[in-house]
């Protein structure tokens, strides 16, 4: 199976760097990666019920999450880049903010996508973030195809390479 | 930006208050008022459903129908709502829900011996109805938008209410617990932020991320976080694995600290320095504070002088970690930036700590309480002011009960004189209530002659009643802004070490209280 125009949503976890490398081996020689990275939206939620600090440090605070998460995509955007250029695919990236689930399906309804691939939830005891990823909102609401990549850390990574 | 929003929301919670008033006021809620045993609440919701009710509707109107422009009032006018959300909501958990469980959970009958309720193990009063209402609210329902800016205040009233604590403080009572807080908290504090970074070496986490869950399980939870990540550096996974496990602890603790301190039979003062000190995350201190104690004000004022403690150490904890993460990351050839002591000093600083002080040295001006309203009490022997017989052999029965030297005494010279005869002697007395050594009969008696000689001054009576509110009001509002999408975040390294480190602390603190700390100061 080959796709032209993939629409890859990744954050660089193993799950989701599986599905960056069956998004490559998909998508057929020159075709185009839309590379979507969504930061979730509980981030709001990150200064919790404190309530001891002054408005500078929770201004210091925000500002230097909100640094911190830029500079960790733009880091990840440039090794995803750097290998689609590799491949000689079209590359762009776009970020988002909101819930993972209904900013993908947003984003494949604005634009023209053959397939939506994404990373499949970390195992049971594999250490990493909660995904936040609904799968019920994504299967009502997307019109493409989507690819669900399994997980490198299940049964022993034995799939962990689609190409 | 214009923050104002055009919307009824606010002259619709105004218009509630004003009916509600009218409702109280004119008696037609007389009936469920008494069935749900809140009669005495009536003055309170008269007046603060009027004076609120007033402000919703002026405010409302002015919100909903004015014209609104970017600037410092919009901004400040642009939290009204919000915060009129909070009160609202806990006038309905104070005035209602409360007295609701109450009624039910006394209904079900006393679940351990000693006559406990369901709702007196668990501490379901108010306090903690307020936070699950809050935490409800915002994770099934979402907070209005119109409501948004305004939860972020409950912070303000939370502060307010410690600022206005002080003025319930004795000298002796300051001095005492502030001791008995500096070596507390600094041994369970350097304990714990440095078994983090050993338990953090052992397992190879990274210094950021040790910096970052030694400052939360440390010093005070989520507001050491908040200020130590932007010091430490800490990566974006680092900071949600360590703010979602110390928000899942302190909501795991503040049920399950009152509920262990009635098992255990903890006094007052016992139960107010654990909980300062075993609870990671320093908002629940309060919330479990008020619901192991929801009628009286002993254990917050314990608890909160462990917590003014606690952030009062955060500066030097932040400093010194960000001096031991420059050094680590230098070691490890990584080039880092220095770090400007005197402004994490400065900007770390609790400026609400000074306002508690200046609170605390004008009731020691007598400000509040003018000398005359005590004077005499101790030496007023009318029939009136004396223990009657009954009363006295409901003490002679269970004296044998005392263990202590003092407490023996004490109550010795009460069944003698049949009053209280000094202060110190009220507060012998007082520690034997507080130690629940005694039947609920007993205690009674006791609390009978503590009342004959001590009268609260009408400022300190109305102090404490806003204390009430304050408190009410900020921990339902922090409850909004506890989220589970926050909480799940929980996981990683800092799981385990913050589970293994936050367990040993309220493990090892409730054994140093238990050995340690006595029920009278």
């Amino acid at each position: 199976m080959k796709a032209r125009r993939i629409l890859l949503a990744s954050h660089g976890t193993p799950g989701a760097k599986a599905a960056e490398a069956a998004a490559f081996g998909l998508c057929e020689p020159g075709g185009r990666i839309r590379h979507l990275v969504v930061v979730p939206d509980f981030w709001k939620g990150m200064l919790g019920d404190d309530w001891l600090n002054n408005a500078a440090v929770h201004v210091r605070f925000g500002r230097y999450v909100e640094g911190q998460l830029e500079r960790e995509i733009v880091a990840h955007a440039e090794t995803v880049a750097a290998e689609a250029k590799r491949r000689g695919l079209d590359y762009d990236c776009e970020l988002k903010f909101g819930k993972p689930a209904d900013c993908l399906v947003a984003v494949a309804r604005h634009g023209e996508f053959d397939l939506v691939v994404i990373g499949s939830p970390r195992p049971k005891g594999v250490e990493g973030l909660r995904s936040r990823m609904d799968p019920e909102t994504l299967a009502k609401g997307l019109t493409v195809p989507l690819l669900t990549v399994p997980h490198p850390g299940r049964d022993g990574g034995r799939r962990k390479d689609m190409e | 930006m214009v923050y104002t929003r055009k919307n009824p929301a606010l002259l619709i919670i105004g218009v509630i208050m004003l009916v509600y008033w009218l409702a109280v006021s004119t008696g037609m809620l007389d009936g469920l008022l008494k069935v749900l045993k809140t009669t005495g609440s009536k003055p309170e919701m008269i007046q603060l459903s009027l004076i609120f009710g007033v402000v919703g509707v002026v405010i409302g109107l002015w919100q909903w129908f004015g014209s609104h422009t970017e600037g410092e009032l919009d901004y400040y006018s642009s939290a009204i709502a919000g915060g009129m959300f909070i009160l609202l909501v806990a006038m309905l958990v104070r005035w209602y829900l409360d007295p609701l469980v109450r009624l039910a959970s006394t209904a079900i009958g006393p679940v351990i011996p000693g006559k406990r309720y369901i709702h007196g193990v668990f501490g379901l009063n108010y306090i903690v109805l307020g936070i699950v209402a809050g935490m409800i609210i915002v994770n099934v329902f979402k907070i209005p938008d119109w409501a948004q800016n305004g939860v972020r205040i409950s912070r303000l009233g939370l502060k307010t209410g410690v600022i206005l604590l002080g003025t319930l403080y004795s000298l002796g009572e300051l001095v005492q617990l502030g001791k008995l807080s500096v070596v507390l908290i600094g041994f369970f504090v350097l304990g714990s932020v440095g078994l983090v970074l050993w338990m953090g070496s052992r397992r190879h986490i990274s210094n950021s991320m040790g910096g970052v869950l030694s400052a939360g399980v440390g010093v005070c939870g989520v507001s050491a976080a908040v200020a130590a990540a932007p010091v430490v550096q800490a990566k974006s996974e680092e900071i949600a694995y360590t703010i979602g496990t110390i928000l899942v602890f302190g909501v795991i603790c503040m049920f399950l600290f009152p509920v262990i301190g009635h098992l255990l039979g903890m006094g007052y003062i016992q139960f107010g320095a654990w909980a300062g000190t075993g609870i990671l995350n320093s908002a629940q201190v309060a919330g479990a504070a008020l619901a192991f104690q929801p009628r009286g004000i002993e254990t917050l004022k314990v608890a909160e002088i462990f917590n003014i403690t606690r952030v009062l150490f955060l500066p030097i904890i932040v400093l010194w970690l960000a001096v031991w993460y420059v050094r680590r990351e230098a070691a490890a050839g990584v080039t880092v930036q220095q770090v400007d002591t005197s402004r994490v000093i400065f900007e770390k600083f609790p400026l609400f700590v000074l306002g508690f002080i200046l609170m605390f040295a004008l009731s020691s001006t007598g400000i509040f309480a003018p000398a005359q309203h005590y004077q005499g009490r101790y030496f007023d022997n009318s029939k009136s002011k004396l223990l009657e017989e009954k009363d006295l052999n409901t003490l002679k029965a269970e004296s044998g009960k005392l263990q202590r030297d003092d407490e023996k005494q004490a109550l010795a010279r009460l069944l003698e004189s049949k009053k209280t005869q000094s202060i110190n002697h009220d507060t012998t007395l007082r520690g034997i209530v507080n130690s629940g050594v005694l039947s609920k009969d007993a205690n009674t008696v006791l609390t009978k002659a503590h009342n004959a000689v001590y009268h609260t001054a009408k400022k300190i009576s109305a102090f404490r009643k806003w204390l009430a509110w304050l408190f009410a009001f900020g921990l339902t509002g922090l409850g909004m802004q506890i989220t589970m999408a926050a909480m799940r975040q929980a996981g990683g390294q800092p799981l385990v070490i913050g589970g293994v480190v936050g367990t040993a602390k309220a493990v090892f603190s409730l054994i140093v209280v238990l050995l340690f700390v006595r029920e009278t100061i």
